[in-house]
């Protein structure tokens, strides 16, 4: 057997288990924020491209929303980080490194595409048809910005691969030769742009009351992405489950009874999101989407753990208990979702108060 | 050790750390102190019922958004990358410790973005009492994520009792806490103060931009003037360490605390004299130049702030190169090669010896130092030491300079880092350092190819070893088949004994006359460069010279006691003040 190249891992000060309830409860939300972020600037700038008036003005509904949701894109992909190298530190961090490069440069191009957003938001009406553009290559390089995480999500899952370091010091190594990681991705991003397209039905939602036409075609445009992506994503689901070896596959079949429970629930799930869809029921469908999220978010869990198996199991982490941390947290957590809710209640009086809108 | 080092020789983790950090830290003051000031310009313009201050907060509202959300929050994540890349083992420390003090940061960044966009989008849509509530909403979130990575970043430097119980609350209350917090906070304020004189400069009504001009100027000194008694109560609460560093032994710190200062002064300057005084002369190009007073105030503190901390990355837990304290010993005794988690070859022999010593660079010098690159180039540093006195430097490192962490290996393994440095890089011999046979080695490789021990020392046996040395810097003149020997003052003594008795008595190894150069390249080279020396001691007397060799430290408390024996001072002295008068 090749040498394994593993750090040992620092101790917890509570158990395991809420840090992957944590982990667990705060990954979806980055992912329904960055579907929508994803999805929404998609099928924005597709509108743009087509033409139209009503597209135009989807469209720019779609710029002014777009750098709200890149920040709580981040915001919310801070937490799962965080409990994540928490419990799987010593596997990310060294993934981190033997990608470097890539994933270093994360950073600058986050910056950049970020300020397109605020430009492509901000000039929208003045940039006309450079406009679209922009979107696209803000569209570029969030995807590619996607492309690294699922390298490094998939490449700390694989220490066997961690020697591949003393040939790739410079942090020049991938996961993306690996045969499970074109169906990873495109699963990942597929499934983004669909979920964007019902952040697109909702978003005409809002305007339902001033533009009645432009919620319309939202909805119509949003659901039909949405139905149609999914069924896409369906198939990319089964290629990524074939993709993965034997033992691994027969985990959700029968091999593991939580794993096994939850992907028949999620499966029963996408049918109701199907028929959902497809009567353009856009609550249910939505409600459906977040449960649907979650599953998914169990059932990677469930992966990962099994690629670790071998050489890392979580009850393995060393407790050296001091709780009263989390119970300062639980508080602020607490009282935070207060005062946010406060800021939300008293945004919407003003704007039922003034009838305006941006 | 534990974790793979990222490794560009040429850039450097250190640097990268830096130009994010510096830039974030500039940025993310100004995202709390901003706050406040918003807070107060609203309430100006609404007191004084003036549209003009209004549609200026507004508009400075829109430029902190843009800054402060985008720039701001990514290079905070990016902090966080860079150091986890650089040094992923301090960073999974202060990740396991602080997790739920990083997580209430979380939440307080979540309600910043919330209240920061509810501020700017709701900015004249909502009651002005509610609207000033939200931004003090803003603050309160802001400050309290400065409040929480004050803690984190101040246990790094002063641990306290942290370290004798492990205690989160000890950890995060640590010594350095309070007055690090008031000093951030009033540098916050002052920077905002800066970033409200610059949005000034851009405005287009007079009377609008020299009233927001005096209000930026009271701001940014009033705040200036406020930080200066934290300063002091921060540098007095560092560990003597750490103080000795501040207060000048180091000489990089000084330099960068001088720039501190300039900027600083220039700013006070500025604020007072073309803000509060005259306000007309804020120009763009005046706003510019406060900016980068701010940035180069702040980026000399944060520099200061790391710098102070070396050895370490978190005082006296974990070293810079990633290897802990407590590790230390065992890894001493057992070889890092046996102990590092990430090393290709365990095995130190003589094929190994160039890659191991390789490793050793990587993984020990690497955090720090680069290999040809413009920061703190270990290939520069190295280039006139010798062998044997890298080898005996790396052994004794952390002795001789407290900041550079201690060799971490057995001697064998510092021998071959020597032998990388020296050999691999400047084709310097290698020969261990010490053994009895370094003159015979060098006579092996450099002589032995045409002439036999017994040949030559029928001609040089007599002669004392001073001339032998001699004789060996001017073959070329003996022969014009032979170049003049190349190696070290100390490594031509070693081989002119070794050709005085081939067998390798005790004279071999011991020459009569201890030689000035040899001492220098020894002793003084790893810090010294000899025309530097040289130009310092140009009108130094003899007996002046003499006596500093015995009180170094009255010179610099950086420079460790010499503690050659008297021949070996007055050689060292005769070297020295000839290296003056002949450069």
């Amino acid at each position: 057997m090749a040498t394994l190249y593993i750090p040992a891992a620092d101790t917890i000060p509570v158990a395991w288990g809420w840090f992957q309830f944590f982990l667990l409860l705060t990954f979806p939300l980055h992912l329904l924020a960055m579907n929508a972020m994803l999805g929404g600037l998609a099928v924005g700038v597709g509108q743009q491209f087509i033409g139209g008036s009503v597209r135009d003005r989807l469209a720019h509904r779609l710029a002014v929303a777009l750098p709200l949701v890149i920040a709580f894109a981040v915001n919310f992909g801070v937490a799962p980080l965080l409990f994540l190298q928490v419990l799987y530190g010593q596997f990310m961090y060294t993934s981190s490194i033997l990608m470097g490069l890539f994933w270093i440069s994360i950073v600058p191009l986050l910056i950049v595409a970020y300020y397109g957003a605020y430009l492509y938001d901000f000039k929208f009406s003045r940039l006309g048809g450079a406009g679209k553009w922009i979107g696209l290559a803000v569209l570029l390089m969030l995807l590619t910005i996607a492309y690294f995480f699922v390298n490094n999500m998939l490449l700390m899952s694989l220490p066997e691969a961690f020697a591949g370091y003393f040939q790739h010091r410079a942090g020049t190594m991938l996961a993306s030769g690996e045969e499970v990681f074109p169906p990873r991705y495109l699963h990942m991003v597929t499934g983004a742009l669909a979920v964007g397209g019902l952040f697109v039905a909702l978003v005409g939602q809002f305007r339902s009351e001033q533009d009645g036409e432009l919620a319309a075609h939202a909805r119509d445009v949003g659901m039909k992405v949405f139905f149609r992506l999914t069924l896409v994503n369906i198939c990319l689901g089964v290629w990524y489950l074939l993709s993965q070896e034997r033992d691994t596959m027969l985990l959700f079949m029968g091999g593991n009874r939580g794993a096994t429970a939850v992907f028949s629930l999620a499966l029963l799930v996408i049918v109701v999101i199907l028929v959902a869809a497809y009567r353009r029921r856009l609550a249910v469908t939505v409600g459906s989407v977040v449960l649907l999220v979650y599953l998914m978010s169990f059932m990677r869990a469930w992966l990962r753990s099994d690629y670790l198996a071998e050489v890392f199991r979580l009850d393995q982490l060393a407790v050296v208990p001091q709780y009263s941390p989390l119970i300062f947290f639980l508080v602020v957590l607490l009282g935070g979702l207060i005062v946010i809710g406060w800021l939300l209640k008293k945004t919407a009086a003003a704007l039922v108060e003034s009838g305006a809108s941006r | 050790m534990n974790y793979p080092v990222w490794y560009l020789p040429e850039i450097g983790g250190g640097l990268l750390i830096a130009l994010i950090a510096v830039l974030h830290v500039f940025v993310s003051h100004f995202a709390v102190g901003g706050g406040l000031y918003l807070i107060y310009a609203e309430k100006k313009g609404l007191r004084e019922h003036n549209d003009g201050i209004l549609a200026f907060t507004k508009r400075h509202a829109r430029f902190f958004l843009l800054l402060t959300l985008v720039f701001g929050s990514i290079t905070g994540v990016g902090i966080w990358f860079i150091i986890a890349l650089v040094n992923p083992a301090a960073t999974s420390l202060l990740i396991h410790i602080f997790v739920f003090g990083w997580a209430v940061e979380w939440v307080f960044f979540l309600v910043e973005i919330v209240a920061a966009f509810v501020y700017f989008y709701m900015f004249g849509k909502m009651n002005p009492a509610t609207h000033l509530k939200v931004g003090w909403v803003y603050f309160i979130s802001a400050w309290m994520s400065l409040f929480l990575i004050n803690g984190i970043i101040g246990f790094m430097l002063t641990p306290g009792s942290w370290l004798e119980n492990g205690n989160f609350w000890n950890g995060f209350f640590n010594p350095s806490f309070w007055p690090s917090l008031g000093l951030r906070t009033f540098i916050a304020l002052m920077l905002a103060g800066v970033y409200g004189y610059l949005t000034a400069s851009f405005c287009q009504q007079r009377e609008v931009r020299l009233t927001m001009t005096r209000f930026s100027g009271k701001w940014a000194l009033g705040a200036l003037v406020a930080a200066l008694p934290f300063a002091w109560w921060y540098v007095v609460v560092l560990p003597e360490p750490a103080q000795k560093l501040v207060f000048g032994t180091s000489p990089t710190i000084a330099a960068a605390a001088q720039w501190g200062a300039v900027g600083a002064v220039a700013l006070l300057v500025i604020t007072l004299v073309a803000g509060i005084v005259r306000p007309a002369l804020n120009l763009r190009s005046v706003a510019a130049l406060a900016m980068v007073c701010g940035l180069i105030t702040i980026g000399s503190f944060e520099w200061i702030r790391e710098a102070a901390r070396r050895p370490y990355a978190i005082n006296e837990v974990i070293y810079s190169n990633m290897i802990k304290k407590e590790e230390l010993e065992r890894i001493t005794e057992q070889g890092y090669l046996q102990t590092a988690v990430w090393v290709e070859d365990r095995q130190l022999t003589d094929q190994s010896r160039p890659t191991a010593g390789e490793e050793l660079f990587i993984q020990q010098c690497y955090a720090c130092h680069t290999a040809g690159g413009w920061n703190n180039d270990l290939k520069a540093q190295t280039a006139r030491m010798s062998y044997p006195a890298m080898s005996s430097y790396i052994k004794r490192i952390h002795e001789v300079r407290y900041f550079m962490p201690p060799f971490a290996g057995t001697d064998a393994e510092a021998d071959a880092l020597a032998a990388y440095l020296v050999g691999s890089w400047h084709g310097k011999e290698e020969a261990p350092a010490g053994t009895e046979n370094a003159g015979e080695q060098l006579f092996d490789a450099q002589c032995a190819a045409c002439h036999a021990p017994e040949d030559l020392t029928e001609s040089l046996g007599g002669l004392p070893t001073g001339e032998i040395v001699d004789l060996l810097g001017r073959l070329d003149e003996i022969s014009t088949e032979m170049e003049p020997f190349s190696g070290s003052g100390s490594e031509a003594v070693a081989l002119a004994a070794f050709l005085r008795v081939p067998s390798g008595g005790e004279e071999a190894v011991a020459p009569a006359t201890p030689d000035g150069e040899m001492l220098f390249a020894d002793n003084c080279a790893v810090c010294h460069a000899p025309e530097d020396v040289a130009a310092v001691l140009e009108s130094w007397e003899r007996g002046a010279v003499r006596a500093a060799l015995d009180d170094l430290q009255a010179i610099s408390e950086e420079m460790p006691p010499y503690d050659g024996t008297a021949d070996e001072k007055d050689a060292l002295t005769d070297y020295l003040i000839d290296l003056g008068r002949n450069p």
